[in-house]
C-alpha cells in the first residue's frame, strides 16, 4: 500500500517539478519592436546568468551593415562614432537616457567595433547591482 | 448407504471443482505475490529516477548560463548571443 502511494506521488512531483522549472518565458516587447529591423540580427537572450540567483533578460541589435549600423546610431541617438556608448535608458523609449532612481529601466551598451547594441533590462536594485558586479569581477578577472 | 440423487450428485461436484480451483489458486499465490512486488519495486525505481531527474536536466544550469533564446535570424547558435551580452558588458 505504501509502495502504491508513492508510485501515485511521484509522478506527481515530477510534474510540478517540470512545471517549475520548465516555464518557458516569452518573447518581450523590446525583442518583438526591433525584431523585423531591416539587416539587423536581433536577438533575446532570457534569463542571461549574471550570478548564482541573479538573471536579467538582453535585446541585442546586430547590424549586418553599415547602412543598418547608422540607422541604429540614429535610432538611439548615438553621436560618437568610436569605442563604446553606454547610457541607462527608460523601458519604453531607449534612446531617452535617465538616471537610476529604483525604476525598472534599461542598461543600454553600444559597440561601435561590433556595429552592436545590447539593451539589458533591469527590473530591481538587485539586478542592477548584480550587473555592476558581474562587469568589476569580469574585469578584475580577466586583468 | 443412500445412492445419491442427480441434485445431490451436482451439488457435489460444484463443491470439488470449486475446492480444488481454491487449491490451485492458493498454490499459484505466492508466485504472484512476488511477482507484483518485484514490478512496484521497479516503478518506484523507475519514477524516482524520473523524478530526481528530469528537473535537474530541464534546469536553467543544465542550458548553460541563460534560459532561452529567440532570434530573428536562423542559424546563428544561441551560444554567440550569450557571448556578445557578455563581450558587451566588458567593453561597457
Amino acid at each position: 500500500m505504501r509502495r502504491i502511494l508513492i508510485i501515485m506521488l511521484l509522478p506527481l512531483m515530477l510534474a510540478v517539478g517540470c512545471k517549475h522549472k520548465t516555464e518557458t518565458p516569452a518573447e518581450g516587447a523590446l525583442y518583438v519592436r526591433y525584431a523585423s529591423l531591416p539587416e539587423t540580427s536581433v536577438a533575446q537572450v532570457c534569463g542571461f546568468q549574471l550570478c548564482d540567483t541573479v538573471s536579467v533578460d538582453v535585446v541585442l541589435l546586430q547590424a549586418e551593415s553599415d547602412e543598418a549600423w547608422q540607422r541604429m546610431k540614429n535610432e538611439f541617438a548615438i553621436v560618437d562614432s568610436i569605442g563604446v556608448t553606454s547610457w541607462l535608458a527608460d523601458t519604453e523609449e531607449p534612446a531617452t537616457r535617465v538616471k537610476w532612481e529604483g525604476q525598472p529601466l534599461l542598461r543600454i551598451i553600444a559597440s561601435h567595433d561590433k556595429q552592436a547594441i545590447g539593451l539589458y533590462r533591469l527590473d530591481s536594485e538587485e539586478q542592477y547591482d548584480a550587473l555592476v558586479d558581474y562587469q568589476l569581477n569580469k574585469m578584475t578577472n580577466d586583468k | 448407504m443412500d445412492i445419491m440423487n442427480e441434485k445431490q450428485f451436482e451439488e457435489l461436484w460444484v463443491k470439488a471443482e470449486a475446492e480444488s480451483h481454491a487449491e490451485k489458486l492458493a498454490a499459484e499465490y505466492p508466485v504472484w505475490r512476488q511477482k507484483t512486488r518485484r514490478t512496484l519495486s521497479m516503478a518506484a525505481g523507475v519514477a524516482l529516477v524520473l523524478a530526481v531527474a528530469t528537473p535537474i536536466a530541464m534546469s536553467p544550469s543544465a542550458t548553460g548560463n541563460y534560459n532561452k533564446v529567440y532570434c530573428n535570424r536562423a542559424g546563428i547558435q544561441d551560444q554567440q548571443w550569450v557571448n556578445l551580452a557578455d563581450e558587451l558588458l566588458m567593453e561597457g
